[in-house]
């Protein structure tokens, strides 16, 4: 068999307690478009990383055509071929396209060639495999997303690409701009270039390539023929089925509406997204990235408010202008960027609890310092929070503690419509079980709790429903009893039937 | 993104946390060594109420700016301002509490300016203060005829005054009682306030103060505010001593109040701006003012001392931090 264009093996990766890559592997044959899939969080983006030398590997080996490199950079991958387009084009704005274009090649140096046949090159790339003209002098910044694309395509491919990696180009695509896409991959691939291809559209992947690896919490589980291979057995693949039975159900009486949300829209997001959720119930909320569920998130707790809709809690309806209006609101968000959003680092366990709810533990201003520790106090000994104390800076924390100190925050705020995004990311499967445990508690106490996650085990082992977002659509209204997680996967990955799909 | 796990601190991180302190006493010993008359307590007392209390006022302030998470150039301005709104008034006759409530009214506008820039128009603290900075001095040179003194010759409240400059209570001079109180007021304010658990909040995670719900935009008004109100005591108090209101003086306060602050952070565990930590700095600089005059370096020369010494104070904190962080 011929040497792979590309071969990655037995890549670890770990970032503080969470091994986001173990020992994967990805090997390319050359001419060849290699999909590589897998849920949120299962390992392909930190495998581009990689490959790419944003991130170094704590072990494992980068084979490109036979010679293992001993230092991955940017530069030198792009020195033996292997070029990436990313998903958020890294393209400066505020460069013309013909600057973009030949950043970091300058001309008349050594055997490159002048910027005028660079410049022939690019337009005779542009004209022909676009088919199309770009205007030298537009500014990327003003240029739709199809067309950044095309720049950063034609740029890799005046260097002649052996690999070329495309990290889901399709999410930021229209279904016409997606299927020229296509045809131009293809292209490539019959010219000799090798292709990898992320996504997690499955239909793209079973239409487009001609091998397929399926990566599950940083493994590759499977390289298979996407056409021989049913959906149904790749979706299978994807799931992680490791945990067991990890999540404490218990039977909470479904109360009164707490958060209604009605044709709730926002546009190039999501659009007419109808729910109720009632106190004691928790409600589950997934959709790949991109799908719009965080946004959904986001307009709910007055991040970036939505055009349109109407959201109503306990009864009152009316706009959510601001995190500080949603929480007067009973509202409490914890989100998926802990440490950017949800907790301050470098100050305590105790600031960071009473962060949210000082007003009800000052008197003319002065925090109360007996009732702020006894409040503190309680939460630490109810959320089971391990610190060497409520002075420990939140920094020295492991993350599941740090979790729980956002919870704490708003138990503290008397919040009781909890949002969640992505709870239970980056914490180890203790933590996890932990948390769970403390949302089926809230929900007890009469809470409404709605969690956005990725992990499909998880929202069907703590859901009392599931709603499923795909490109920017509620596309399933589903009950855990009566489905499954390949379920709740294809309908996410559109390849239930219902809802859009690229490859229809 | 890096481990969350707790560590122990290295000796290091604890050695960091006396520079400054031991380049003070190190400093008064050699000053103390070299010139007879910088140990006496008349000396000493010179330097607290002449090179200490008035920067000590506005690095006060520029201590809950800096924790905000902001930068106050225009501190200068606010002292200006309100010596020459006062010093003019009462050159044309005005009583005493009226200037001084107009000068502070003054200094008032200039925070207000600077919290209106910075929360309305999203501009950052440190452009807009710049701008302000600008601004203040334009203003002045154009009501001064291009930068002349005003000095208070007659038919003005020559005693009040005085005793502002001057007066004592229980044998401490009135300035000095003025620092103590802002100290109090700023202490409590940070310590124990929700204001100043806020405005703690809004400088480490601006973010989640965000998220938190955190009046962010009200508690940056007052930071912006009280930074000017204790400037315009500063230079209500720099123009009672010298008599007279002279353009752009308040500038030398800059410098040394930001150059405190962030001395000042250096003896914090978590290298936060605080109340001691900006005393000391500012006394770091005025003792180095008086002892290198008193040693018979000219000014130029202290200037280039000085500039020296902040670098070792925080070059040594910055990378013994850098050292302890180091994973």
């Amino acid at each position: 068999m011929a040497q792979p264009a590309l071969a990655l093996r037995d890549l670890v990766k770990t970032f503080g307690a969470t091994r986001a890559l173990d020992n994967a592997n990805l090997v390319v044959e050359r001419g060849a478009i290699h999909g590589l899939i897998g849920q949120n969080g299962a390992g392909k983006s930190t495998i581009i990383k990689i490959l790419g030398g944003l991130y170094k590997a704590d072990s494992g080996s980068v084979t490109i055509d036979g010679q293992t490199l001993t230092h991955v950079s940017p530069r030198a991958i792009e020195h033996l071929g292997i070029h990436i387009i990313h998903q958020e084009a890294l393209l400066v704005p505020s460069f013309t396209v013909a600057e973009a274009l030949f950043l970091g090649a300058e001309p008349g140096i050594g055997p490159l060639l002048s910027r005028r046949t660079m410049r022939k090159r690019a337009e005779d790339i542009i004209g022909s495999y676009f088919d199309m003209m770009l205007p030298r002098d537009a500014l990327i910044g003003e240029l739709s997303a199809a067309h950044r694309q095309i720049v950063q395509i034609t740029r890799a491919l005046l260097n002649r690409p052996a690999v070329l990696v495309f990290d889901e180009p399709t999410a930021s695509l229209v279904r016409r701009e997606a299927h020229r896409l296509f045809g131009l991959i293809r292209r490539l691939r019959d010219e000799g270039t090798s292709i990898v291809y992320i996504s997690h559209y499955l239909e793209e992947v079973q239409d487009l390539c001609d091998k397929v690896t399926v990566l599950r919490n940083g493994r590759d589980v499977a390289t298979l023929d996407p056409r021989d291979t049913p959906l149904q057995d790749i979706v299978s693949l994807m799931i992680n089925r490791e945990i067991g039975d990890m999540f404490p159900k218990s039977a909470v009486p479904i109360g009164k509406p707490a958060l209604s949300v009605q044709g709730l829209t926002r546009r190039g997001h999501f659009t007419n997204v109808d729910f109720t959720l009632h106190a004691g119930e928790i409600l589950g909320l997934t959709g790949l990235v991109g799908s719009g569920a965080k946004e959904v998130l986001a307009a709910i707790f007055g991040l970036a408010p939505a055009d349109q809709g109407s959201i109503t809690t306990h009864g009152k309806q009316g706009a959510v202008g601001s995190p500080a209006g949603a929480i007067r609101r009973g509202l409490g968000l914890v989100p998926e960027d802990r440490r950017g959003q949800g907790i301050a680092l470098d100050m305590s366990v105790r600031e960071n609890t009473t962060l949210a709810s000082l007003g009800k533990l000052t008197r003319f201003g002065f925090i109360s310092r007996r009732r702020e520790a006894e409040t503190v106090r309680q939460l630490i000994a109810r959320l089971g929070i391990k610190t060497p104390g409520p002075d420990a800076r939140v920094r020295d924390l492991s993350g599941g503690n740090q979790q729980k100190v956002v919870l704490a925050k708003w138990l503290s705020a008397a919040s009781d419509i909890y949002l969640l995004d992505e709870p239970t990311v980056a914490i180890d499967v203790a933590a996890k079980v932990e948390i769970y445990r403390l949302l089926g508690d809230l929900a007890q106490r009469g809470a409404a709790v709605l969690i956005l996650s990725s992990d499909l085990l998880e929202l069907q082992g703590i859901c009392d429903r599931i709603l499923v977002l795909h490109r920017g659509r509620i596309t399933h209204r589903l009950r855990p009893a009566d489905t499954t997680p390949e379920e709740i996967l294809a309908a996410a990955t559109g390849a239930a039937g219902l809802g859009e799909s690229i490859a229809a | 993104m890096s481990a969350s796990v707790p560590m122990g601190r290295p000796i290091g991180a604890q050695l960091v946390r006396v520079t400054t302190p031991a380049a003070l006493i190190a400093l008064f010993l050699i000053f103390a060594a070299i010139s007879p008359t910088f140990r006496t307590p008349g000396n000493i007392l010179h330097i607290l109420v002449n090179n200490f209390s008035l920067p000590a006022l506005v690095a006060l302030g520029m201590t809950l700016v800096i924790s905000a998470g902001g930068i106050d150039l225009s501190v200068g301005v606010a002292a200006d301002i309100a010596a020459m709104l006062a010093v003019t008034l009462m050159e044309h006759g005005s009583g005493l509490g009226l200037s001084l409530i107009a000068g502070i009214g003054g200094a008032l506008v200039v925070g207000l300016l600077d919290a209106l820039l910075i929360t309305v128009f999203g501009i950052s603290p440190f452009l807009a203060t710049l701008g302000v900075l600008f601004i203040g001095e334009s203003v002045q040179q154009l009501a001064t005829n291009g930068g002349t003194p005003i000095y208070l010759v007659s038919n003005y409240p020559a005693a009040g005054l005085d005793y502002l400059a001057h007066g004592q209570i229980l044998g401490l001079p009135l300035t000095l009682w003025l620092v103590a109180l802002a100290v109090v007021l700023v202490q409590v304010l940070l310590s124990s306030t929700a204001f100043g658990r806020h405005l703690r909040a809004i400088g480490a995670e601006p973010r989640v103060a965000w998220h938190s719900g955190l009046p962010v935009r009200r508690t940056t008004w007052l930071v912006y505010l009280l930074s000017a109100l204790l400037c315009g005591l500063a230079g209500l108090l720099l123009s009672a001593t010298v008599k007279s209101y002279v353009p752009l003086s308040g500038n030398a306060f800059m410098l040394d109040a930001i150059g405190a602050v962030f001395v000042g952070t250096t003896i914090s565990r978590e290298a936060r701006p605080n109340v001691l930590g900006t005393l000391l700095g500012v006394f770091f600089f005025g003792m180095l003012h008086n002892g290198l005059l008193l040693i018979g370096w000219n000014f130029y020369w202290q200037q280039v001392a000085i500039g020296l010494l902040v670098f070792i104070v925080l070059g040594i904190s910055f990378l013994s931090r850098r050292l302890q962080t180091a994973d």
